[in-house]
């Protein structure tokens, strides 16, 4: 499951670095692509704006064929304060900016990537490049909340993955 | 970062294909010699699907594909009581339908069935006509100078063009029985007198039709190649402002089909229809947008019988070709 997740978030982290270079964070002094993975993170109540925060939820597997085939939601949080610059007033289209930027990099195809296992990654590991895809379905948008000068969207996709014999 | 490969000696468990949607392709059936165009998956079944092998167009994206087998298979009994020996194939039949994400001048040909006509500029007192009344008069291309994507037609004659023009370019009818239309048989004719000698008729029902997207030193530059390639001798333009069909004449098109569905898993389904002959009017769907009932989508919708071919493989007489690639190191 895990290397499903990591694929999926690598995918749309490459993909938002290429279409849009200049939505970075940084999280822990690191500098890095607008893209981070809630609970790979240290848990906090900090709700970053202008950047997207993937939260994995739901989960089912069909046992039918195969492969099992898996199925994972993730869902897809974004906030904007708007620009301070501009008092704020411009939160609304900062806001709709994400929305292109993700309509883009999750609908631009192929929409599958392979699965890689990045485990050792960090232990300075090849990822490793493994037999099946990743794919996903189309980006189901909730309705934009205002808190205050904040607006928010989470949006939901279903991310699909074969589970390969022996992985965990 | 660095990825490695894991060892491609270990084969994976096949899994049923996952495709988004199917795409379509088309090609011209030589209705005078009856010759399709055959696709060979063997040799060209991985193609890009933006960029299509000649002679298919690519008509894009299709929903609701549904391919139906009518063939009926019986069964020979003998003896008392009589017992099923063996089975036979008694009729070989195939249907294929599907709705069109695109509208365009190959769509609408391809779903109406019948002839497509082009709905030509009018001359200036033209009575009027459901299909476009007299059309004016073409402009002659010059010899040498056009390309399937540029029209030669001088700097005088190019003023009466504009940015955004559509046009028809092929031959003046002169009198000609049986197909007619470049690249793409668009009609049957039978006689002069059954299109009133219209020397625009074959312009009026030609396929071979293109979009101006700029005009530089006398030429028309298209936004995609014509369909019968570099114009003929004797080709003209005629401006056009729409397409239209009808419901009823006696001609049926006839096109050779490829639909395409691209796994998720690197798999491909292939399917091929040589001979394809609509089986119904010209038609569309309208679906709701998702939230408004007031807005409707207008899907175009096809509906084909498939005709036979023989494989010279084995002389068989079939009507569709259903191939299969599977994914890389999937177990077979």
């Amino acid at each position: 499951m895990e290397n499903t997740r990591d694929t999926f978030y690598v995918t749309l982290r490459n993909r938002l670095a290429a279409l849009n270079p200049a939505r970075t964070m940084v999280v822990r002094g690191l500098v890095r692509p607008g893209v981070l993975v809630e609970e790979n993170e240290l848990a906090t109540t900090f709700q970053p704006v202008n950047v997207f925060c993937l939260r994995w939820t739901g989960m089912r597997v069909d046992p039918a064929g195969a492969l099992p085939l898996v199925t994972q939601v993730c869902e897809i949080r974004y906030a904007s304060d708007g620009d301070a610059d501009n008092g704020g007033m411009d939160r609304g289209r900062l806001l709709a900016a994400m929305d292109g930027e993700l309509t883009a990099v999750v609908g631009q195809h192929p929409r599958y990537a392979v699965k890689t296992n990045y485990a050792g990654v960090s232990g300075g590991v090849a990822a490793l490049a493994m037999g099946t895809n990743v794919f996903w379905g189309d980006l189901a948008f909730g309705a934009v909340t205002s808190t205050g000068e904040r607006v928010e969207r989470v949006a939901m996709v279903e991310v699909f993955s074969y589970q390969e014999a022996g992985e965990l | 970062m660095s990825t490695t490969t894991t060892g491609l000696s270990a084969v994976i468990g096949a899994t049923a294909p996952v495709a988004r949607r199917v795409r379509a392709y088309f090609a011209p059936v030589n209705r005078a010699t009856g010759v399709p165009t055959i696709f060979d998956a063997a040799q060209l079944g991985g193609f890009a699907l933006d960029t299509p092998p000649a002679p298919w167009v690519d008509l894009g994206w299709v929903t609701g594909f549904v391919r139906k087998s009518a063939t009926k298979v019986g069964a020979l009994r003998a003896g008392a009581p009589a017992i099923v020996q063996t089975q036979v194939r008694t009729e070989i039949e195939a249907t294929v339908a599907m709705e069109f994400e695109s509208w365009g001048k190959l769509q609408m040909a391809v779903a109406s069935g019948s002839e497509q006509m082009n709905l030509l500029a009018t001359a200036t007192v033209a009575a009027a006509n459901g299909s476009g009344g007299v059309a004016a008069v073409a402009v002659p291309l010059l010899a040498l100078d056009s390309t399937a994507t540029s029209l030669g037609v001088g700097a005088a004659a190019a003023a009466g063009f504009r940015v955004g023009n559509l046009v028809a370019v092929d031959v003046d009818y002169a009198g000609q029985v049986g197909f007619v239309g470049s690249g793409v048989s668009a009609a049957y004719v039978t006689s002069s007198a059954a299109v009133g000698g219209d020397v625009n008729y074959v312009r009026r029902v030609s396929l071979n039709v293109g979009r101006v997207v700029g005009i530089v030193a006398g030429a028309l530059q298209l936004g995609g190649s014509l369909i019968a390639g570099v114009p003929a001798a004797g080709m003209q333009v005629s401006l056009l402002t729409g397409f239209c069909d009808r419901e009823g004449g006696s001609f049926f098109q006839e096109w050779s089909g490829l639909f395409v569905a691209e796994g998720e898993q690197g798999d491909r389904v292939i399917y091929h229809y040589p001979r394809l002959q609509a089986m119904q009017g010209a038609a569309e769907n309208a679906s709701a947008l998702a939230t408004s009932a007031t807005l409707e989508r207008m899907r175009l919708a096809g509906a084909y019988r498939a005709l036979p071919v023989t494989d010279t493989n084995d002389g068989a007489t079939v009507v569709c070709f259903r191939s299969y690639l599977p994914g890389a190191m999937r177990a077979v």
